[in-house]
């Protein structure tokens, strides 16, 4: 019999190695970030000074609330548009072009993020220049669209994993669609819908190449204003924004792992 | 679905409604604009100024090519203002408009990308040289043969930016060319000298201020504002300027041509033309800023710092760095993918 892989010689040297290459440069961030010296590279003891300085920079606070609002909402309607793709591809037989339907879903993982952000530029440009509405809209909307298959996965498996007993039941016993779905499905499915919400504002939360390209003035969140300080100097302000980016990506991230878990 | 568009509709709508009156768009790199410039201005003036940042000029002139940005004013570094120019992305100023324009300084007037300073005001400039810690060397510092022929105490100990323009406009001036040179006899030497050096270098990286501060790293072919930073905090750390020729950066804002708060930006170039104004500028990101008499209202351990006032017998050695092209262009890819292997 084969042995189990993680009983094969090697295995544990490498996944120490992945491991360490994974989190190291985090934990050093987290640790130095918590330093009490204007120098990034030397230890002067522990302190909350970069936290405080950070919180009172108005541009920091701006693009901090600018983050959370964009990822909340976009959140929100990639996972809502998610659920009802979700539903479309799995609740009824398979049918021709299923797999086309599942690729065009999850293009955002395919396509190289930057061929996405230029072409978006080059469209909301239009849209820019021809109505001369520059608001978060744009934002908006492109961060819900790239969020979607963040969103889908989740509840696809979750929807898969329920077989259609139920819901079959349901229809036998005169129950409409809708409340079959508001009855049923939905309240079964909510784990999924919740833990792919998560996973999107996660990956709004943190996007980069995108934002820059479609933002307009004004509009920087968290990470583009931290793209921006690297030009002159990286500081520790920097670090202590990142920590906290961190600490709330872990958090939103073990909530996930709670709402995913199986019941044992 | 129509439930999605409506409510998207509805926040369109009142992202729009939040366009206050009295406000200006600046388009900027991060970590670049003091607060306290934009609080005074708005205390004098009643305008709010939005800073959004980008890190690169590259990444602001797509932006603003596009269209539609919503940005009034950018300031792009001297090899790009050509480019905004001819595009007609920026629009030439109304000088009748900025009553202060005569304070820039007659250095940075009649600059070669635009002369008489039609189409922008001077934000910061700075400069790429030589830091030295002295306790590494003591000797003179103010040439090239530091780092292309360096002396024993340094040799296995310096570092170099990692910037192609720069290094390889130094060692072209270092062997009597002028940057952007097209002369393949002399691009060979520029060649064969920095490959001849390389092996003297420790490495090839950024990050110095931290490490020059903190005696990691000894010596670097570095800029101006981040060997100032080292100095405040580690007073061993020098600053020189190769008498054989030096790049001189410098930043400036333009008004764009679809600019549409255009009398609050005319309000804004004027305010950073007087000296206490460009003194704040100065002040917050450590860099020259190109107004006549504005070294008066800087903090004391700037007015007079070795790494911000160039020495009179060097001031002529300095040289706006242009984007290189064609023959050119293709020495100084080839010897920098060279240089990298």
């Amino acid at each position: 019999m084969a042995r189990p892989i993680s009983h094969l010689p090697g295995f544990t040297p490498i996944a120490m190695a992945v491991f360490a290459a994974l989190y190291l440069p985090l934990v050093i961030l987290v640790f130095y970030s918590f330093n009490a010296g204007e120098d990034l590279a030397h230890w002067e003891g522990f302190g909350l000074h970069w936290f405080a300085k950070a919180w009172e920079n108005d541009q920091v606070k701006d693009s901090t609330i600018r983050s959370l609002w964009l990822a909340a909402v976009a959140a929100v309607i990639s996972t809502v548009v998610a659920t009802m793709a979700a539903l479309g591809t799995t609740r009824r037989a398979r049918f021709k072009g299923q797999t086309f339907i599942y690729v065009m879903i999850n293009q955002p993982l395919m396509v190289p993020e930057i061929v996405t952000a230029v072409a978006l530029l080059i469209f909301f440009a239009w849209f820019k220049v021809t109505l001369g509405y520059q608001g978060m809209g744009y934002l908006v909307l492109a961060h819900s669209a790239f969020c979607i298959p963040f969103a889908y996965l989740p509840i696809r498996a979750r929807l898969e994993s329920m077989d259609l007993t139920l819901e079959t039941a349901a229809a036998d016993l005169y129950a409409t669609p809708f409340a079959t779905f508001r009855r049923v499905t939905f309240p079964l499915l909510l784990p999924g819908i919740l833990a792919g919400m998560m996973l999107a504002f996660v990956t709004s939360l943190d996007d980069v190449v995108i934002t820059v390209f479609v933002k307009s003035a004004g509009q920087d969140t968290l990470p583009t204003y931290m793209l921006g300080q690297i030009r002159r100097q990286v500081s520790t302000e920097v670090y202590a924004i990142s920590t906290m980016l961190l600490g709330l990506t872990v958090v939103m991230l073990v909530a996930f792992m709670a709402l995913t878990r199986k019941k044992d | 679905m129509k439930n999605l568009l409506t409510a998207t509709a509805m926040l369109m709508g009142l992202t729009a409604m939040a366009q206050a009156e009295g406000e200006l768009q600046l388009y900027n790199w991060g970590d670049y604009t003091s607060p306290e410039l934009l609080a005074k201005f708005e205390a004098e003036t009643g305008i709010k100024v939005t800073v959004t940042d980008y890190d690169s000029n590259d990444t602001a002139l797509a932006k603003i090519e596009a269209g539609g940005s919503g940005f009034d004013l950018v300031v792009p570094s001297a090899n790009y203002v050509p480019i905004y120019v001819e595009k007609g992305l920026v629009q030439e100023l109304d000088l009748s408009k900025i009553p202060h324009h005569g304070n820039i300084a007659p250095e940075w007037m009649n600059v070669d990308y635009d002369p008489g300073r039609k189409f922008s005001i001077p934000w910061q400039w700075g400069t790429t040289g030589i830091g030295m810690n002295k306790t590494l060397y003591a000797g003179d510092i103010n040439t090239s043969a530091i780092w292309l022929d360096p002396p024993a105490e340094v040799a296995g100990k310096i570092n170099v930016t990692p910037e192609m323009n720069d290094v390889l406009a130094m060692a072209t001036m270092y062997l009597g060319g002028q940057p952007c040179s097209e002369d393949a006899e002399l691009m060979k030497k520029v060649r064969d000298k920095l490959l001849e050096a390389k092996p003297k270098w420790v490495s090839m990286d950024y990050g110095m201020t931290e490490k020059m501060s903190s005696n990691d790293v000894k010596a670097t072919v570095y800029w101006n504002g981040a060997m100032f930073r080292s100095r405040l905090a580690n007073p061993d750390v020098s600053f020189g300027l190769p008498r054989e020729g030096f790049p001189i950066f410098m930043d400036q804002v333009m008004l764009l041509s679809d600019a549409k708060n255009v009398e609050e930006a005319y309000k804004f170039l004027d305010f950073i033309a007087l000296p206490e104004n460009a003194a704040l500028i100065s002040a917050f990101a450590r860099y020259g800023n190109g107004i006549a008499g504005s070294e008066e209202f800087m903090p004391a351990d700037m007015k007079d710092a070795p790494e911000i006032v160039i020495p009179e017998e060097l001031k002529s050695k300095g040289v706006f760095l242009k984007t290189c092209t064609g023959k050119a262009q293709d020495y100084i890819t080839a010897i920098w993918t060279e240089l990298q292997k």
